[in-house]
């Protein structure tokens, strides 16, 4: 008969409505609530998909990249701490980045010998394009994919250029955006400390 | 009003800040409407596009700002979102459309491309930033910005509202009237008319001081960097096979017409056309599919351009036959093959485009991606872009002294664009008087085409680039009589990010990321061919983990793939936006699982040289298996119970725009398209790459050729690559992903290679030539989308113009990978 075929799609819509609200019932009276949100959001989940953002956020898992960002170490000396920057230098990630949107000046001491240490470093974020060789090929795991994509601006030919100041953040931030990866490549350093040892 | 009280009212004194006591309150209710419900337009240009609509569906919902309202007309939107590369070629119809725009109006830049120019920055066709043109209010990072990157800057738009008073507002004054922008025009570059008189000035100046920096084209440099164009050379002692063919068709045809060289052909340029009819029509070879044409530049080497060929028989499957034909620099021709090889067609047009070799006999021989009255043939090696910097990458301006300079520094006119000092050689070029040159418009009139000879009244009906239904910006000329369709001829290029010349300058790797750009929609898939194809000149082999994982990404994406295309034909054909969400929903499950094991939802880069980027644990495997086993069986059920027995759909498809087998191979058509008209030709089946020649599927196979057998096969193919993937994932080992140490510098020896995979949408192959240093000699990729493009006109020829959208649209195409 002519138009049981929609009647079976609307049957479909129809579904999906009321399971909305069944799903609703589970949560209630919170069908806002963490819980609902995560199950909901997980492949077995039914009924509403939205994320309220901005009340209610999408984590980013550990592998997410958005930005590069430099890492620094904090030393302490006494009763005076200082900041190390881990990087060297060595250019890896200005080689290998597809867009080139790395600049590095390599540090000089008097006399003109290169140091290992970078003297400006520059990244052209709105050049980049988020593919994480740079963090991915670092031999000492000093650039970092940051989590950080909140980054929406009114102006860009300042705010965007982004210089060592900018790009510097503590160990301790990369640990506790990427534990696992942070945890890993900290085992795989001290391992090879003992091995030249 | 009695004149009491009109005295009375003379007689009210305002205070002096009158303004200010009201403005709060009024401001308050005026920017509160408008912050909350902004129109923004239906326009979308690149990958940002896909981000943009993933925010629209159910899991972000900007319709919970007021903003779900997508209009399809500047005339009733208030805010342009450009998502995407804005191209040369798309610029002058975004400033149109926002010329077009009532005020108040927004522009949102989206993405590092529509900001700036993004990884596609350098390109010849690409520009660096819409703010060249059009003023922007808010400017959103990343490639692509994650929906809720986009969200947080609809949020900062909505502050910028916010703080806007109705006094203040430049719309209301009387004053100040809004002044349209000038239309950017086609010359031999792009012509911003602001910017004619600085054009002029430099001209000048140049040809005063006998400089001539700029223009690219016209630039030889004494010295070419040696490294960079080291011309490739390898062994090329025939193989038995190419030896016996060669002498087989030596016989048939004449002597010395072909030559062969390892596998491949030489075949004398006179000759071609006999070549390529005995090929196609001896029973016995029958290599009725011509699926890839291209150019090869050997700068240095006479004769100096190459047009490689890449045929296959369809009913004896394997690989190719590769024929190759050589011209010279001076006067470059060559036969055309598309009275043998309809399918020749735009391919052919691309390698006049690009490497400026003409073809004879070619129906209509125009500019494809780039405009006709561009300056010069991009692909040929010698040519060089506004914005070039060496020959190869990585630059040496990058490290150790890389003290940032941006690329607008080194050009004269701080744009994109380079223009000739003389333009036609030997007449000073003028911004203001200009015209294409005699040569260099189409060999053919498009006027003068036959189909518009004839004596009826006929309509020639424009539809896009802007337009919300051809998938992108993508631009049809359709001849109408009355309502019906007499001729359609596609238009592209209005997303030609300079895939191809981009990636002859970077290194191997670094065309990795640059490949999950072109089908946007399945960056696994586009990863995956890639590396297959640069494996296959490398000789590595892939651990098994690695293989499965790889199988895993790309049938998780071919099953996105298809569903979202049924969302996005159902569109189409006017229904709403159902079958769309629900597809979108599925898709941000999949994603959810590519974000996590690659660290992108569609950028995912995910696969290197011998293995992939990293592991994923039991937990993702878990997950991963829960959808393949429960969930998206369930939605395919649910998706044809929503829409294979629909009346309306069903009546809108059947029997419309019906292709024969033997004429959608002609056209190259590859793909489920292929498969619907009864063809059972599958690359994973006939030419099996990584490891699918173990898994159990069928391949399915329809025999209408109708639109409706375009949709049903796709859903079909569906489920056989849920069926791989629950294979792939119960049988996935332990064990590395990683062949040898993962490298940052990967040298690839000398030689040539054509690797293709069976892709969502057809046959996506990449034919690439090394000549033994780290970055790829030529680095073509054929892409389904471009090339199933070609029969669009057949299969429109009698339809009715809302056909037409659903027989664009049953082709889903990608424009990235039409434009690369």
């Amino acid at each position: 008969m002519f138009g049981i075929g929609i009647a079976k799609g609307l049957a479909v819509t129809f579904k999906h409505f009321i399971e909305t609200y069944l799903d609703d019932l589970k949560y209630f009276p919170r069908r806002y609530s963490e819980v609902a949100l995560e199950s909901r959001q997980s492949v077995r989940g039914r009924g509403l998909f939205t994320v309220q953002y901005p009340e209610q956020e999408r984590p980013v898992p550990e592998a997410f990249r958005f930005l590069p960002f430099l890492v620094y170490d904090i030393h302490v000396e006494g009763d005076t701490t200082r900041q190390v920057v881990r990087c060297t230098a060595c250019g890896i990630c200005a080689r290998v980045c597809p867009p080139q949107c790395i600049w590095i000046v390599r540090a000089q001491d008097e006399k003109g010998k290169p140091l290992t240490a970078p003297a400006e470093f520059c990244i052209d974020i709105d050049v980049c394009m988020n593919c994480g060789f740079c963090a991915e090929f670092c031999p000492f795991d000093s650039i970092v994919m940051d989590h950080e994509y909140k980054l929406a601006d009114y102006e860009r030919h300042v705010g965007h250029i982004y210089n060592l100041q900018k790009l510097l953040r503590p160990a301790g931030y990369y640990a506790r955006i990427r534990p696992n990866q942070y945890a890993a490549r900290q085992a795989a350093k001290k391992e090879s400390a003992a091995k030249e040892e | 009003m009695t004149p009491s009280s009109e005295q009375r009212l003379q007689n009210v004194t305002l205070p002096d800040d009158w303004r200010n006591l009201l403005a709060t309150p009024v401001n308050l209710v005026y920017n509160w409407g408008r912050m909350y419900s902004l129109w923004p337009l239906a326009f979308g240009l690149a990958c940002c596009a896909i981000e943009m609509m993933a925010t629209f569906a159910a899991r972000f919902d900007l319709g919970r700002f007021g903003a779900e309202l997508m209009r399809p007309s500047p005339r009733q939107a208030d805010l342009l979102i450009v998502s995407g590369t804005v191209t040369k070629k798309m610029v002058p119809q975004i400033v149109r459309l926002y010329n077009q725009m009532p005020e108040p109006k927004y522009v949102i830049a989206m993405g590092a491309c529509a900001t700036a120019g993004g990884p596609f920055k350098e390109g010849y066709n690409v520009v660096s930033g819409i703010d060249k043109f059009l003023p922007v209010d808010v400017y959103i990072p990343g490639c692509p910005p994650t929906p809720q990157a986009f969200l947080e800057g609809f949020l900062r738009l909505q502050e910028k509202i916010k703080r806007q008073s109705i006094f203040e507002v430049p719309w209301y004054r009387k004053d100040a009237r809004s002044e349209e922008i000038p239309v950017p025009l086609y010359g031999p570059d792009l012509i911003d008319p602001r910017r004619i008189p600085l054009i002029k000035e430099t001209l000048t100046k140049q040809r005063a001081t006998r400089m001539q920096p700029t223009p690219a084209a016209e630039q030889v440099e004494a010295a070419p960097c040696e490294k960079a164009l080291k011309l490739p050379v390898w062994d090329i002692t025939p193989l038995p096979a190419a030896e016996a063919l060669a002498q087989r068709l030596n016989q048939a045809i004449g002597d010395s017409c072909v030559t062969p060289e390892k596998d491949v052909l030489v075949v004398q340029p006179a000759r071609l056309v006999e070549v390529a009819t005995y090929l196609r029509d001896t029973p016995e070879l029958h290599y009725d599919l011509l699926s890839n044409v291209t150019g090869v530049d050997y700068l240095g080497r006479d004769p100096r351009f190459e047009v490689v060929y890449h045929l296959y028989s369809t009913s004896r499957g394997g690989g190719p036959l590769v024929l190759k034909a050589r011209v010279p620099e001076q006067n470059p021709e060559l036969p055309s093959l598309v009275p043998v090889w309809p399918s020749a067609n735009f391919q052919e047009r691309e390698v006049w485009d690009l490497f400026g070799i003409r073809f004879t006999g070619h129906p209509n021989l125009k500019r494809i991606l780039l405009w006709e009255g561009f300056h010069g043939h991009p692909l040929r090696k010698d040519w060089r872009e506004p914005y070039y910097e060496e020959p190869v990458k990585p630059f040496s301006s990058r490290w150790p002294a890389g003290h940032y300079q941006a690329a607008e520094a080194r050009n004269p006119y701080h744009d994109n664009v380079s223009y000739p000092s003389q333009y036609p050689p030997g007449v000073e070029w003028d911004p203001e008087v200009w015209s294409p040159l005699e040569e260099e418009l189409p060999i053919v009139d498009y006027r003068e085409l036959p189909h518009l000879r004839i004596s009826t009244d006929k309509i020639v009906v424009n539809v896009g680039p802007q337009h919300p239904s051809t998938h992108g910006v993508f631009r049809m000329v359709l001849t109408l009589d009355g309502e019906t369709v007499l001729h359609a001829e596609p238009v592209v290029g209005y997303l030609h990010r300079n895939h191809e010349k981009i990636g002859e300058r970077n290194s191997w790797l670094m065309n990795m990321p640059y490949t999950d750009r072109l089908d946007y929609l399945n960056a696994m898939g586009n990863n995956l061919g890639y590396a297959i194809a640069v494996e296959r000149l490398m000789g590595i082999e892939v651990p098994e983990r690695a293989e499965y994982l790889r199988v895993i990404m790309a049938e998780l994406n071919r099953v996105f793939s298809h569903m979202s295309f049924a969302g996005f034909l159902t569109n189409e054909l006017g229904s709403a936006f159902t079958p769309f969400l629900y597809a979108f929903k599925e898709r941000e499950l999949i994603l959810d699982l590519f974000e996590e094991a690659s660290g992108s939802r569609m950028m995912c880069n995910y696969l290197r040289f011998g293995g992939v980027a990293n592991d994923v644990d039991d937990d993702w495997l878990e997950r991963a298996r829960y959808l393949a086993h429960e969930r998206l069986p369930r939605k395919l059920d649910e998706f044809e119970q929503l829409l294979n027995e629909n009346e309306i759909l069903v009546s809108r498809l059947k029997g419309v725009s019906i292709l024969t087998p033997e004429k959608a191979v002609a056209y190259g058509i590859t793909g489920p398209i292929l498969r619907s008209t009864g063809l059972p030709y599958d690359i994973r089946r006939v030419e099996p790459y990584s490891i699918y020649h173990r898994f159990d599927f069928r391949i399915p196979l329809l025999h209408n050729g109708d639109l409706y057998d375009r949709y049903l096969i796709r859903i079909l193919e569906a489920r056989e690559a849920v069926k791989i993937l629950n294979q792939a994932l119960d049988q996935i080992p332990k064990g590395p992903i990683q062949a040898g140490k993962k490298a940052w510098q990967t040298r690839v020896p000398a030689g040539e290679v054509y690797a293709r995979i069976e892709h969502p949408k057809g046959e996506l192959g990449y034919y690439l030539v090394s000549n033994g240093t780290g970055n790829p000699w030529r680095y073509r990729v054929r892409s389904p989308s471009f090339i199933n493009l070609t029969a669009l006109s057949e299969m429109c020829r009698g339809l009715k113009v809302a056909d037409v959208i659903v027989a664009l649209g049953a082709l889903d195409i990608v424009l990235g990978e039409v434009d690369r």
